[in-house]
């Protein structure tokens, strides 16, 4: 099963359940960010990826520079768990 | 599921000479907690207020009537992470090379639509 998979069986779960104004909101906000100016400002293929200096779970600090030299870096931007 | 689907190929992405790293507004001691409770093997960077997320061009301000309906829900997002301002990270995966150049990207306005890692996978052994 893909991840898509497993989002889409859970999306229906809350279809059902959810009140539907609230879905109405939540559809509406994801719409206006599709449409939004913002999005033409995202990263791109060829941009220099901005450095950070970030705690990880261990209260350690990570520099993107640091994991780059020891070669390519994925990045996953993870919004929590909602 | 997303951090599963990811830690499940964690080690393939180390096989192809990479370091996966995720990047979450969550505080620290939240984001430990996912990684245990899920028994991730990947490593979770907290980046308080999105600021990492708004240099990468993928913060997002939740509007009000969205505030309070996850209030509703008791998403206390705020608190979660330590910050008062609502913002998330749009849903992206990201190949940098060695060099610091974004090679691939994966970014989505529909937070429901998230990268697929095999996809990233895939995209990171055409680049190697």
């Amino acid at each position: 099963m893909t991840l898509k998979e497993k989002i889409d069986a859970y999306k229906e779960g809350f279809k059902e359940k959810a009140p539907k104004a609230a879905q109405e909101i939540m559809h509406r906000a994801t719409e206006d960010l599709q449409n939004s100016p913002q999005m033409l400002n995202t990263i791109k293929v060829g941009d220099i990826a901005p450095d950070f200096n970030l705690k990880n779970t261990g209260n350690t600090d990570v520099a993107l520079s640091d994991l780059l030299d020891r070669g390519p870096v994925v990045l996953n931007f993870y919004r929590g768990r909602w | 599921m997303e951090l599963e689907a990811l830690s499940t190929l964690a080690d393939q992405f180390a096989a192809a000479g990479a370091t996966l790293v995720l990047i979450s507004p969550q505080l620290p001691e939240h984001n430990a907690a996912i990684a245990k409770d899920k028994g991730l093997s990947v490593d979770i960077l907290s980046d308080p207020g999105n600021v990492t997320a708004a240099r990468y061009g993928l913060k997002y301000q939740m509007p009000d009537d969205l505030i309070t309906i996850y209030q509703q829900f008791g998403l206390d997002v705020a608190k979660h992470n330590g910050d008062d301002s609502w913002t998330l990270p749009m849903p992206a995966a990201l190949i940098i090379d060695g060099d610091g150049i974004v090679r691939h990207t994966n970014i989505n306005a529909d937070y429901t639509n998230r990268p697929e890692p095999e996809d990233t996978l895939a995209a990171l052994k055409e680049i190697r």
